[in-house]
């Protein structure tokens, strides 16, 4: 297998994966949207509310606020102990982060409430982003809660997800036939990617522009003498992280493959216990 | 599309947008280009886009109504 990082941000990962089979490439994927857990509030208890906002519209946006969880991964227990108890509404230390916020509406304009306002109980476990509006508040209003988050998985909702994107794709393989070519100039126009031009009469791939191509195939249907052709390669993809700031993109990545390798791991012991395997 | 408050994420996507939200509209009341703002702030995706350009903030006007509950 071979690995070419093509594009590396805080937030965004992109990946020239070679010599993977797409299940085994898409599984990881699938374990990343949906079974590497992180931070995100889950219980709200209000003490005082009497903005105009209603409680329930609050919470929602208090659960999707991404909390950095990189820490709190190894500190907190797994979410799948933590929703039986979070349902008989106790919230244990070793599941459940605090949050507490007490704000009253200022003598005069309006106070716009952002989640660094938050007053978090374990330093670890803050928002990535601190100026999230969550409500306004005017003269005589007052919200007093406490908020509980718990580790979560993206399959359980998406506010758990370390990812909004999580794609991968293809690698375009395109095809130009030189003899055929007539230098016409109509796939150069057609391309909506604009990853064509003219070069001593014939049409070329520009340079560092490849992987733009989506395979829309518009330039093979202009094309009338059928001199270009778009097809992919073999077992060669693209694949395409972007992520909430919850996880960093290293800690994702490394978890995804533990919890891969612990439910193939799981699946043999099945098979074995079963006499399946011996 | 008639929003109260705007949206911490992506409907569509759920990236994290909502802290965006305040430098955008100050820029653009300073009369810079909605696409060169957005472009700026890193949203690249249309259903991120049209989160931004199709927000009416009507919080403001809310907040000296009663709460019907």
């Amino acid at each position: 297998m071979e690995l070419k990082v093509l594009e590396k941000t805080p937030f965004s990962l992109r990946l020239l994966v070679k010599g993977i089979s797409l299940h085994t490439l898409n599984s990881i994927r699938r374990i990343i949207l949906s079974e590497v857990p992180t931070m995100a509030i889950d219980y709200v208890i209000f003490i005082e509310n009497s903005s105009v906002f209603y409680d329930e519209y609050i919470s929602h946006r208090l659960g999707l606020i991404p909390l950095r969880s990189d820490i709190a991964y190894d500190k907190y227990k797994p979410p799948e102990e933590c929703i039986e108890i979070g349902e008989t509404q106790q919230y244990p230390p070793d599941c459940f982060a605090k949050f507490d916020l007490e704000v009253e509406g200022p003598e005069e304009g309006i106070r716009v409430v952002y989640s660094g306002d938050l007053v978090a109980s374990d330093p670890d476990v803050v928002p990535v982003y601190n100026n999230i509006p969550l409500f306004k508040l005017i003269k005589g209003q007052k919200v007093k809660f406490e908020a509980y988050a718990r580790l979560g998985r993206g399959k359980e909702h998406a506010k758990w997800s370390p990812v909004s994107i999580a794609v991968h794709k293809y690698v375009p393989n395109i095809l130009i036939n030189e003899q055929e070519c007539t230098g016409c100039g109509k796939c150069v126009d057609a391309c909506p990617k604009n990853i064509l031009e003219l070069t001593n009469g014939k049409a070329r791939v520009k340079n560092q522009v490849l992987y733009e191509c989506t395979m829309c195939k518009l330039c093979e249907k202009v094309c009338e003498v059928r001199a270009i052709k778009v097809s992919h390669v073999e077992n060669e993809y693209i694949l395409y992280l972007e992520f909430t700031g919850a996880l960093s993109p290293k800690k994702t990545l490394i978890e995804a493959s533990n919890i891969l390798i612990k439910k193939l791991d799981d699946f043999e012991e099945k098979l074995k216990s079963m006499g399946v395997l011996q | 599309m008639t929003r109260v408050l705007f949206p911490v994420r992506c409907f569509t996507c759920g990236k994290p947008i909502g802290h965006l939200w305040e430098e955008y509209i100050k820029r653009v009341k300073q009369g810079e280009h909605p696409a060169k703002v957005l472009d700026d702030l890193g949203v690249k995706r249309y259903c991120c886009r049209r989160m931004f350009l199709s927000h009416v903030e009507i919080a403001d006007e809310i907040l000296h109504f009663p709460k019907v509950s």
